[in-house]
């Protein structure tokens, strides 16, 4: 096992440089001049930069500054916000995106499978077609659409008790996460609720579910203790994937309720052409989803006693 | 109602089935899976059903233990009684539970007949606590007994591994040992050893007659493989096309076969008996469909000895000699063929 | 049984065959087909998607309006609204002398489209007024709209709006300014129903009378026809969802079909050459799946450098191409991995076929149902992603219509317009939806394996 999360490890470390590498490449084939701002830059400032990026310098040497840059986990000085480190940027907007992006992995997660067992549950009655439905809709429809409505219902709602009891927009507390969250995991909780379904279908009529019902024990208890833990494991596969979905999925999101995150600062950086935070944020998204993605995969051997005790 | 039913006279079987009609709707239309079968079956003695693929053999025995799924599945007509009390479509039958503690049954594919994601130990450990009430460490020690009593060797580490862990054979007296946790009188192995190597088929046969011997329950096995039946079974049922179309002893069903069906199996089986070599005959055709029963005797289209009659309508069950009864139009008396490969009533 | 008869009991002479085989065979197309017309939801969602085709290609001439035409009479109008307009003199400037009688906030003539003209009494005490103007009443929360004009003396008790007057009703509220210029408590409000209106010359512009027409001053005339509705800036809706359909469509398909042929080249060379070659050529596809996924749309988006004029389309297709081809190069190169070791194909072998019939006879049918599907699900999620870029800003360059960028616009105006909003959403809906249902009945009629339990 150990030996199986040391070599995702160094794997994971070789993707983040390819990652790395794809960003730095593409960037440079951004037109125009970096330092060309709209606003005055001095011309010390302007050398200093230019110094430390070897932007005078050929492309392989601007490269190899980069990827040293980056192995001492310093993603430079914003060109915007000339005396801020991207580092500081990230600190201050990435816990946002992240608690916004747990929150919704956890909704979406705990409903699809919940969702999910019901409707195989309740196979081909009531439950099962109105949640279907609600799960058709959550696929079909754009997450900017939802959360606008979402928002809407929200503002008419206040109006209608006549306090706030849940914030329009904004950030802060609890309250002002719940709403965003939901929205931001809803067609992720949709796909895995449609996976839930049919997985957990395919275990009720699996031989051991037989086997279960032919000891006597009792339907909740072969729900519980047989269905349930060997239908979340395809669940649990695509887990990697769905937070890299949900946490970039989060422009929309953090735009719409006006959330801090790094998500709306990764769109304003890239209005405004400034480099560093556009680097330095693509390659922190990219390196975060691919350690997320293997701390899934992790995580799957414990539950999955094959994995864990085949490697 | 309830004094009456305790009183069970002595000579009733363990288990009695009568006419037992099952039925499944699918797309195409209603399957008759079970059309009218009876049986029955004594403490300590071992019932064989014998058919092909498709016979309804693995229904016939689901339905007695309540795994049909319903819908599409359903029970139309019949009666399973235990000990002279119905258990169709019930749980309990005298306060103690039915499945795992009265009837046990292992299954054909034991690598696929057990949870993947529980350990060996807890499986067995699990009947144990839901029908005796066992603590979950007391259960967990009976389960390593049990498998000890199975022949597994290291019980104890066993009991803590997954069943990808086990081979095949290993994994069927795990079973075993599952389905006699809670010492049932009736153990029912739907084909138990088709899904495995031929040494190990004969181990896992052994072990059955041991704890039968040993316990006193009855078996019911479910098997394609005459060779299997001639080993094991006490009574024999062939079954066809949803019916029973021969039932008696097992020495009477072998050596004294009264119905077509039965001799073509015979004469369809390799032998290592040089006096009876012959050469192996299949059966030419396929079983009826059963969304359309044919109004006459399933076996008909595929029979030697066809006559008018067997087309147009259903044969009776003819009793030839003790409990020893065929269900074929030859043995009507109005029939004078006699096929000379048959058993009949007068002929010794 | 007596009247069973000798007879009866005669053997039976002709035996019939045992088994008859009932129904034709079916070719492999030909049976997907059959299923998949058995199954309704997918059908209709075929129906859907040639809809959604012939609207784009065909709806353009049937409905010839320039998506880019702005009808300035008719803003943010939603469909089926009253189209008629009076026609009035052209506009001439007026300093509050002029107008009703009365005391209060008040109109000083009927309210038009061309102009509100609002007079009022000055407050006792007041050294100013400040106009508001809101789309809502003023409410307990006191919520007066958007500040119109302030004026920093008692004497001007007059206002004139002329700022994007549309028919309906508005709230003017005049607040009653301390002698720092801060509002104070006392206001006074009047709502007002502005009147859609037209001067001679500008139906005469818009072709919407003619010289010879009788139209007399007061003469109501009939406004363009917009079965949609109208945008924020007067276009017509319609006209524009199928300039967007052009947009969305073409990248929504024309992406996932580049990317799967790209994928299926790919991962066929990649199964076929095996070894280290295979091994390295699936490393990297494994380094592309781990890019953020969006982010790379975004940067590449930046790295093509739109010009001035450009919509921006075609740089998005190929950066769509560029990430998402990895997933059909993996299932491609498992499927022909998977096919390689098939019995079938051993026997084939022994046959004497060479390999361009087993590609051709074998590999190729037996992906080609994985690889149709796969189509039909990246097409969703390509015009999810369309939108969504378009959404955020990071899609097609303005003006260039696409449901997304549609969405954008719309969004900006749910609360007073929502048919802005509600039509190119519902249109991204319907066609991802259909796409969804015709990916999950294709599957199942195609390949029984990868039929999903329902």
């Amino acid at each position: 096992m150990w030996l199986y999360i040391l070599k995702r490890v160094l794997q994971g470390l070789l993707t983040v440089w390819f990652i790395a590498t794809a960003t730095f490449f593409a960037m440079h084939n951004v037109p125009g001049d970096p330092l060309t701002n709209d606003r005055a830059m001095t011309e010390t400032t302007r050398a200093n930069l230019e110094a430390k990026y070897g932007l005078d310098q050929p492309i392989t040497t601007q490269y190899l500054i980069f990827l040293r840059n980056l192995a001492r986990g310093d993603f430079g000085i914003s060109f915007v916000q000339e005396n801020r480190e991207v580092n500081d940027i990230i600190r201050e907007h990435f816990p946002v995106s992240a608690i916004l992006g747990v929150l919704a992995v956890v909704f979406a997660a705990t409903g699809g499978v919940l969702f999910g067992a019901l409707t195989a549950l309740y196979r081909n009655r009531l439950p099962d077609y109105l949640i279907m439905f609600l799960v058709i809709l959550g696929i079909s429809v754009p997450s900017f659409v939802v959360a606008a409505l979402s928002q809407l219902s929200l503002v008419s709602l206040n109006t209608l008790v006549g306090f706030t009891v849940l914030p329009v927009a904004g950030w802060g507390t609890v309250m002002h996460m719940l709403v965003p969250a939901l929205v931001l995991g809803l067609s992720t909780m949709a796909y895995l609720t449609r996976l839930m379904r049919s997985s957990m279908l395919e275990v009720t009529s699996s031989d051991y579910v037989r086997t279960a019902k032919s000891k006597g024990v009792p339907p909740t208890r072969i729900f519980t203790r047989h269905q349930l833990r060997n239908a979340i494991l395809p669940v649990v596969t695509v887990l990697g994937p769905a937070i890299a979905a949900i946490t970039t999925g989060g422009f929309v999101v953090e735009l719409v309720f006006a959330i801090p995150g790094l998500g709306r600062y990764f769109v304003e950086a890239v209005q405004q052409l400034d480099y560093t935070v556009i680097m330095g944020t693509t390659v922190f998204y990219g390196a975060f989803l691919v350690f997320m993605v293997i701390l899934v995969d992790v995580v799957y051997g414990f539950i999955d006693p094959r994995v864990r005790l085949d490697s | 109602m309830k004094a009456a039913e305790e009183n069970v006279d002595p000579a009733t079987p363990l288990l009695t089935v009568e006419d037992l009609q099952v039925e499944f709707d699918t797309y195409g239309g209603t399957v008759q899976a079970v059309r009218g079968v009876s049986f029955s079956v004594d403490q300590g003695q071992t019932l064989a059903i014998v058919g092909e693929s498709g016979c309804g053999k693995s229904v016939t025995v689901q339905s007695i233990m309540g795994l049909i799924p319903t819908p599409p599945g359903r029970i139309t007509a019949g009666s399973a009684r235990l000990r002279g009390h119905q258990i169709l479509g019930r749980s309990t039958v005298g306060g103690k539970e039915i499945r795992g503690a009265e009837i046990g049954m292992i299954f054909q594919d034991p690598m696929t007949s057990l949870n993947p994601t529980m350990t060996i130990g807890d499986q067995i450990a699990e009947p144990l606590q839901i029908h005796r009430g066992y603590s979950a460490r007391d259960a967990f020690t009976e389960a390593i007994r049990l498998l000890e009593l199975s022949k597994i060797p290291e019980a104890t580490k066993r009991a803590q591994q997954y069943p990808f862990e086990f081979s095949g054979g290993m994994l069927q007296r795990a079973m075993i040992a599952m389905a006699l946790s809670c010492k049932p009188s009736i153990l029912i192995a739907d084909e138990p050893t088709t899904a495995l190597d031929v040494t190990i088929q004969a181990q896992i046969l052994d072990l059955m007659q041991e704890l039968q011997k040993e316990t006193g329950m009855a078996i019911i096995l479910i098997t394609h493989d005459l060779g299997v039946v001639a080993r094991m079974a006490d009574e024999v049922a062939v079954m066809y096309a949803g019916k029973v179309v021969e039932y008696g002893s097992a020495d009477d069903v072998f050596y004294r076969s009264a119905h077509p069906y039965t001799v073509g199996l015979k004469e369809a089986m390799p032998t290592n008996d040089p006096a009876r070599q012959h050469e192996l005959k299949p059966i030419d055709g396929s079983p009826p469909d059963l969304f359309a029963p044919p109004a006459g005797c399933g076996y008909c289209p595929r029979c030697p000895y066809a006559m008018q009659i067997c087309s147009d309508r259903q044969p009776q069950d003819h009793n030839l000699r003790g409990h020893h009864s065929a269900s074929c139009w030859l043995h009507h008396a109005q029939s004078d063929s006699r096929p000379e490969t048959l058993f009949f009533k007068d002929t010794h | 049984m007596s009247d069973l008869t000798a007879a009866s009991f005669a053997p039976l002479s002709d035996q019939q065959p045992s088994q008859v085989i009932a129904r034709p065979s079916l070719s492999y197309w030909q049976d997907a087909w059959s299923r998949l017309q058995a199954n309704r939801r997918a059908l209709v969602s075929l129906y859907i998607v040639i809809g959604l085709l012939l609207f784009t290609v065909f709806g353009p001439v049937v409905w010839p309006v320039d998506p880019a035409m702005q009808d300035i009479d008719q803003i943010s109008q939603p469909p089926g609204t009253d189209r008629t307009a009076t026609l009035v003199a052209d506009y001439e400037p007026w300093f509050g002398t002029s107008g009703l009688p009365g005391t209060g906030l008040r109109l000083a003539e009927k309210a038009t489209s061309q102009a509100v003209r609002l007079q009022w009494d000055a407050v006792d005490g007041a050294s100013g007024h400040r106009v508001y103007r809101n789309l809502f009443p003023i409410g307990p929360e006191l919520s007066y709209g958007i500040p119109m004009a302030e004026f920093l003396n008692n004497d001007t008790l007059y206002f004139e709006d002329r700022l994007d007057l549309q028919p309906g009703r508005f709230y003017y509220v005049v607040v009653a300014l301390d002698e720092r210029g801060l509002i104070t408590d006392r206001y006074q409000s009047i709502s007002v129903d502005v009147e859609r209106v037209t001067t001679r010359t500008e139906a005469l512009e818009r072709g919407l009378i003619t010289e010879s027409n009788a139209v007399q001053i007061g003469d109501k005339i009939t406004l363009a026809w917009h079965p949609l509705g109208t945008d924020y800036l007067g276009r017509d809706l319609l006209a524009r969802l199928m300039a967007g359909a052009r947009v969305s469509l073409f990248i929504g398909i024309g992406a996932p079909f580049l990317f799967v042929l790209f994928g299926v080249v790919y991962g066929s060379a990649a199964g076929f050459m095996g070894g280290r070659i295979d091994q390295l050529m699936m490393r990297f596809a494994d380094f592309v799946v781990a890019l953020p996924f969006l982010l790379f749309m975004i940067l590449f988006k930046i790295a093509f450098g739109i010009g001035p004029g450009e919509s921006g389309v075609f740089p998005m297709l190929v950066a769509l191409v560029v990430l998402l081809w990895p997933a059909t190069a993996r299932l491609v190169r498992g499927q022909i991995l998977q096919i390689r070791e098939q019995g079938y194909i051993s026997a084939s072998e022994l046959l004497g076929a060479s390999t361009p019939y087993l590609i051709m006879r074998h590999m190729i049918p037996n992906t080609l149902g994985v690889v149709l599907v796969t189509v039909t699900f990246a097409i969703p999620s390509a015009i999810f992603t369309e939108a969504f870029l378009s959404f955020i800003g990071m899609g097609v360059a303005p003006p260039t219509p696409s449901w997304g960028s549609m969405s954008n616009e719309g969004i900006k105006t749910m609360l007073t317009t929502p048919h802005e909003l509600f039509f190119p959403a519902l249109f991204i809906s319907l066609t991802v939806l259909a796409f969804n249902l015709l990916g999950d009945g294709l599957r199942d009629a195609l390949d029984a394996r990868m039929r999903n339990v329902e």
